[in-house]
């Protein structure tokens, strides 16, 4: 029965709200008045991985921050349209930031642990929102590592610090601080462009197992990458949404000339 | 022509080195000068405490004057228009507590090292140079000077009873006879008639314990064999260096040392030790520590995470670098008209209205003093704190909002942590600074002489209110007390020695706790 609902192709064009993790309406986007999304509408799937591809400054990294409105660290910055988030537009001025955040996970293009424990790292976020017991602290930890693929590695030296990791587990130390708050959402902004090819393989196995957890949202320059571990990839350029479809068939018969033009390599 | 001027006398890599070289060497005088004042402060500062030789010698005072055959202790020797000149302390009848001379050496007859002369050291800092003969105890009979200590031991006994007196019946008699003054009893009422007889009963205990305790003696003789005699109970101690080994003589300025470090200074700061000055430059800085730190913490997180990036933000970021150049009596003159007057004075009216015209808050003292300091380094460690803040990684600030982390708990958890360093860098220069000044500290609390600690144990134990004394100012006051002070190893010497070390270690301590900070928030 899962096997079946795993297999399944939903049409991205006719999702229902409920097979919907987040749904964008003519969202548009200006860094002190350079537009750099430009009207984009969509609806992500949950429980499935979406790619985002397109040329280096094209939006990616600027669309998924729309998310867990990241964007409003930056000054200058202003966005018009919806995002329909559980229900609620999360652009709307009364929206609790950092109670979406904690719904919406992210994972950055390098590896950022804070100068912390590996253990006082996943905790971070738990920290915050005002669990202290041990216990409980305890118990997400370890299953936080196990979900992120990396307790074995660490479970004997969980106190000592987490700058001594290497790349990788580092990757991976910063997905399990993000797992430990249950996010509904995981955002990967390039997780593994600063990875060798094996541990970039780990990481894309750790996200198929993640899937049945959370709706996945990656950022990646690599066409082979999007196509082996994405569900859907949708295909930007400059600041607007050209294709989004199944990745099965984007990356075999493009409609677009501009998306076939990227994937063969064509843009620089 | 232009082959002769001067520009082409050195092609533009010679220029260079030459400028190079010469700075070179301007550094090398800077780090000569340098070590020279150290070795200056060093060596007259650790003199002071090494038990000098006395020496015994015949003199002039002046051509018409009489010789004089005198104990002396040499405190300087210099050469003066080609001839050797020595400065020396010596007593005599005519100065049995030592006076000083300067003279050439040729005037003097007979200079030789005598080991039978003692260095005798009063309780109130006076010495005298001579020989101590014998003793005589309360029975007006001579005893040998092997007694001495067993003498001393009495005389202790004595002073122990009066003070007992004094603190378990006088002062009982004086609450009593106050608080009769407080109900307005008429001076002829019995109870103060009791109270008078008793107080005059235990005075003259008192009196006649002390007259008792007086005819302990020591009996000495200056070099000429003129005779002087000294009450033991006001003797501290007697040192014959001639007749100490080397090692007594490590002993004896170890000690010297111990009682510089914990006793109070005596003959207005020219004996005695520098304990109250080194507690209030250490709790003076302390104090200060405290205020700046979290305020210019503050400010500086203000600064840079919150204010808009906008042209007041610029002007308020230049003028707090620029206040750091503010000369430092200004901020002294400051502390006195707006913290002392304006805000102490303010205090007063509206807190301790029933203690006026006395002022409680609105006189000099060690909390105006630190606020003064507070202020005068605030712009260090907000600069530093500013840096330290810079250097805090985008990407960890992101990495705290992601995980639902407010501008608050990113700036408490992740940023403050990380900048702890700089931060602390701020604080080591702030407190170096505050360590060494002195003027301002003059005008807002920092005394030549307070009769208390600003510690005690009286409520509420620490007393921010009172004035303090400061080893910059005792170091002041010495320089000004006699021109001669500055040029041998003098208690001013040794003060400069303390305060140097005083601020060399606290940057130590500083330095120290940066790097375990460094070591905990290392960026990998
Ligand atoms: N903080 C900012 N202020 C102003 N402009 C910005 C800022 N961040 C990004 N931009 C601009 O927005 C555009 C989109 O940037 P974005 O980072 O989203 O690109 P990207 O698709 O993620 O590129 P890459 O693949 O290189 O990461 C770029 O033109 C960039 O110059
Ligand atoms: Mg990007």
């Amino acid at each position: 029965m899962l096997k079946l609902f795993e297999h399944e192709h939903l049409d991205v064009k006719r999702l229902s709200d409920e097979e919907t993790a987040i749904e964008v309406r003519n969202l548009s986007l200006q860094f002190s008045d350079k537009p750099v999304l430009n009207d984009i509408s969509m609806r992500i799937p949950k429980h499935r991985i979406t790619a985002l591809i397109g040329q280096s400054g094209c939006g990616k990294s600027t669309l998924i921050s729309c998310f867990n409105r990241m964007n409003d660290l930056i000054s200058g910055c202003r966005y018009q349209g919806e995002i329909i988030l559980g229900g609620r537009d999360i652009n709307h001025k009364k929206e609790n930031v950092s109670r979406l955040r904690t719904q919406v996970g992210m994972v950055f293009q390098r590896p950022n642990p804070f100068p912390l424990s590996i253990y006082e790292n996943v905790c971070y976020g738990l920290r915050l929102q005002g669990v202290n017991g041990r216990r409980q602290l305890d118990d997400t930890v370890e299953q936080a590592l196990v979900d992120a693929a990396l307790w074995d590695e660490v479970k004997d030296r969980l106190f000592e610090s987490a700058q001594v990791l290497s790349g990788g587990q580092q990757q991976r130390l910063v997905i399990a601080r993000a797992l430990a708050l249950k996010p509904d959402i995981l955002l990967l902004d390039e997780p593994t462009s600063a990875l060798d090819p094996l541990t970039t393989l780990y990481i894309e196995e750790l996200m198929a197992g993640l899937k049945k957890r959370c709706s996945i949202i990656i950022v990646t320059h690599n066409m082979q990458q999007a196509a082996r571990v994405s569900d859907y990839t949708a295909f930007l350029h400059q600041g607007r949404l050209i294709e989004y479809s199944d990745s099965d068939s984007l990356f075999t018969m493009p409609h677009k000339k501009q998306t076939e033009d990227y994937i063969t390599g064509r843009y620089g | 022509m232009s082959r002769f001027s001067p520009s082409h006398w050195f092609s533009s890599v010679q220029k260079q080195s030459f400028a190079i070289s010469f700075s070179a060497f301007m550094a090398l005088l800077l780090t000569i000068a340098l070590g020279c004042l150290l070795l200056i402060i060093v060596s007259r500062g650790a003199t002071y405490f090494w038990p000098a030789t006395i020496f015994k010698g015949e003199f002039r005072l002046s051509d018409e004057s009489a010789p004089v055959k005198a104990y002396m202790q040499i405190r300087n020797e210099f050469s003066r228009s080609g001839s050797e000149v020595i400065w020396f302390k010596y007593s005599n009848r005519d100065f049995p507590y030592g006076n000083q001379a300067m003279l050439e050496a040729t005037q003097i007859s007979g200079l030789q090292a005598a080991d039978d002369g003692a260095l005798i050291t009063l309780t109130d800092g006076r010495t005298v140079l001579a020989e101590p003969l014998s003793l005589q105890s309360a029975e007006r009979e001579e005893r040998a000077l092997e007694d001495y200590s067993l003498m001393q031991e009495e005389v202790q006994r004595i002073t122990n009873q009066i003070e007992v007196i004094r603190t378990e019946r006088l002062s009982d008699i004086h609450q009593q006879l106050s608080e009769l003054d407080m109900r307005n009893v008429a001076a002829d009422a019995p109870a103060r008639i009791r109270l008078s007889r008793d107080f005059n009963k235990w005075q003259g205990l008192i009196s006649e314990l002390e007259i008792q305790r007086n005819q302990y003696r020591l009996t000495v003789a200056f070099a000429d064999g003129e005779r002087f005699d000294l009450a033991l109970g006001d003797i501290d101690e007697i040192v014959r260096s001639g007749r100490l080994s080397y090692w007594q003589k490590w002993q004896a300025t170890l000690t010297a040392i111990g009682r510089f470090l914990t006793e109070a200074p005596k003959q207005a700061n020219t004996a005695g030790g520098v304990f109250p000055a080194l507690f209030g430059t250490v709790l003076m800085v302390f104090v200060m520590t405290l205020i700046v730190t979290p305020f210019g913490v503050m400010a500086a997180v203000y600064l840079s995470e919150y204010a808009p990036n906008n042209a007041l933000t610029s002007v308020i970021r230049i003028s707090v670098s620029n206040m750091a150049g503010v000369p430092s009596i200004v901020y002294g003159v400051f502390g006195l008209g707006f913290f002392v007057y304006a805000v102490g004075g303010n205090i007063d009216t509206l807190f301790f209205s029933h203690k006026l015209p006395a002022p409680t808050m609105g006189t000099p003292g060690l909390f105006w003093a630190s606020l003064t300091m507070a202020i005068l380094t605030l712009p260090v460690v907000i600069v530093a704190t500013e840096e330290g803040l810079r250097r805090v990684p985008e990407g960890l600030k992101a990495g705290s909002y992601a995980l639902g982390a407010t501008k608050a708990e990113t700036v408490m958890r992740t940023i403050l942590p990380i900048a702890s360093p700089g931060i602390m860098t701020g604080v080591i220069l702030a407190i170096a600074r505050a360590a060494g000044e002195v003027a301002p500290l003059m005008l807002v609390g920092a005394v030549k002489f307070a009769p208390n600690l600003p510690i005690d144990g009286e409520f509420p134990y620490l007393h921010l209110d009172r004035q303090f004394m400061h080893l910059g100012v005792l170091i002041y006051d010495g320089a000004f007390h006699s021109q001669t002070d500055v040029k041998g190893s003098s208690m001013m010497f040794a003060t400069c020695l303390l305060l140097l070390l005083v601020v060399f270690i606290l940057n130590l301590l500083a330095v120290v706790m940066r790097m375990r900070l460094r070591k905990k928030y290392q960026q990998g």
